[in-house]
């Protein structure tokens, strides 16, 4: 059964129609990559998998469960997703550590002390620990990036959701985040990843789906979307991205 | 330092002295009046302005025009208006809008002080639109994303940044509010500008013209020292809470 799914998801901002039914899955610990051009809809997809943004029509289940129903509390779903966003997002009045805890401590009411040595572990898988009491400003992008996705599993989220992770960042830090991401992917967390690494995306993903004007043009292997697109689109997007 | 030399030379060239026991017999208890009044107007209007302001600030930044579109009027409004105008306003008209009309000068004045109220919380309005504004969006994203609610958004991550960068405009403002309150006194309110003002009016008669000097020296130190203090504090506040990356540049 899936992770995640999304079945028939339509999403309309004014008279712009960016998502037109989209249905697609990702099954416990499988790492779902989705491509595209921009404006294609990737971000507001994953945005209505956690009901950042709330789909217009279609279904979005969690490990079986709807979501996207009247009787279900959206910070609910929240708590059970991660999300890493492009522009890190960290809260800059606090320090790494206290990023991480904020969610244990704020909606899981985990005890001070509990939290600390949690925050601490999860600063430790992402190489930051002796950071724990630095401030966003203080930190590089790369660690930044680090920071945001222990902040992201600190409540053993069911999935983890990716926004272009890597595109704000200076090359030189691209790859330490990748790696903590593969770390992640490996440890059999369930990832769905907006990025145009393919590097990362034949490595890690298990599969590649191409999104192109807010529907699903084509999905397969890494090597099939990448290699062997069939669609022209496909194709022509592919060849514009590996100049 | 300078301000302390140049009142000697002063006092040596005018032929006066700050020391005289008869100049703070007479001074004195005005002073004394004016100083508890201009602290009693400030201790009023600072924290009405501050609390209209901050939920104006609030409103200002809301989706719901119903909320946001009249706290823009009325920060148009107050701003647009000079103090000393709008506070005859509030002191004329204000008692008139009370079902027992008249009340004399006491319910005139407060009127005129809410009046100056008024006018500051429409320019805190502006300070706190600017410092919730000021917190990215994406830290919203984030939040919710981590299953915060709507108020502990608000709680937990805008408002602390919100306040910090809106100290060192806060600080200025009240002590613009300190010296507005001044103005108050125009009106015949008890506090130091007609403390001083009254001591000056009465210098034909009682002869003391070299005092006048002596009096404008301390009324402009006591306000010195009013919004030295207030300005001094709030520094250390934004000092204690000072976070890396969040420097508000000097103004």
């Amino acid at each position: 059964m899936s992770m995640i799914r999304v079945e028939d998801v339509h999403k309309h901002f004014g008279s712009l129609h960016v998502l037109k039914g989209i249905t697609f899955g990702g099954a416990k610990g499988e790492v779902v990559v989705l491509v595209g051009p921009s404006g294609s809809g990737k971000s507001t997809l994953l945005r209505c998998i956690n009901l950042l943004v709330w789909p217009d029509a279609g279904k979005v289940l969690l490990d079986g469960v709807q979501v996207n129903a009247p009787n279900i509390r959206p910070e609910w779903v929240r708590q059970q997703i991660g999300m890493v966003f492009q522009s890190f997002n960290l809260f800059t009045h606090l320090t790494a550590l206290e990023n991480v805890t904020l969610g244990l401590t704020k909606v899981r009411k985990m005890s001070p002390g509990e939290a600390t040595a949690r925050g601490l572990e999860l600063l430790r898988r992402v190489g930051l620990a002796e950071k724990m009491n630095t401030y966003p400003a203080q930190l590089s992008g790369g660690q930044q990036q680090r920071v945001a996705i222990a902040r992201a599993i600190a409540m053993n989220p069911k999935a983890v959701l990716f926004d272009e992770p890597t595109s704000a960042l200076d090359p030189e830090y691209i790859k330490e985040v990748l790696d903590v991401m593969a770390v992640l992917a490996r440890d059999g967390m369930t990832m769905i990843v907006v990025t145009h690494e393919m590097g990362f995306a034949k490595n890690v993903a298990s599969r590649v789906l191409f999104m192109d004007g807010g529907v699903i043009l084509e999905e397969g292997t890494p090597v099939e979307i990448f290699e062997h697109p069939r669609e022209e689109r496909t194709r022509a997007f592919m060849s514009k991205i590996l100049e | 330092m300078g301000g302390i030399v140049l009142i000697v030379l002063l006092e040596e060239i005018l032929g006066f002295s700050l020391l005289d026991a008869g100049f703070w017999s007479r001074f004195g208890p005005a002073l004394q009046r004016g100083f508890a009044g201009t602290l009693g107007y400030s201790g009023a209007i600072i924290p009405v302005g501050f609390a209209i302001g901050f939920f104006g600030g609030w409103a200002r930044i809301s989706r719901h025009r119903v909320l946001s579109w009249p706290v823009a009027a009325f920060v148009d409004l107050f701003r647009g208006i000079p103090p000393i105008v709008l506070i005859i306003f509030a002191f004329l008209f204000g008692p008139e809008l009370l079902p027992q009309r008249g009340g004399g000068l006491a319910i005139g004045l407060n009127f005129a002080a809410f009046g100056l109220a008024l006018h500051t919380a429409a320019y805190q309005t502006e300070i706190f639109r600017a410092g919730f504004q000021s917190v990215p969006r994406g830290q919203l994203e984030a939040a919710q994303a981590i299953g915060l609610s709507r108020w502990q958004t608000m709680g937990i991550v805008v408002l602390p940044q919100t306040f910090r960068l809106s100290l060192p405009a806060l600080g200025n403002e009240f002590a613009t509010v300190i010296k507005d309150t001044s103005l108050l006194g125009a009106l015949g309110a008890i506090e130091l500008f007609s403390s001083g003002q009254e001591f000056s009016a009465l210098a034909p008669q009682t002869g003391l013209f070299g005092w006048v000097f002596a009096v404008w020296v301390v009324v402009s130190a006591v306000y010195f020292f009013l919004t030295f203090a207030v300005t001094r504090g709030l520094l250390a506040v934004e000092r204690k809470y000072r976070v890396p990356g969040m420097e508000v540049s000097g103004l």
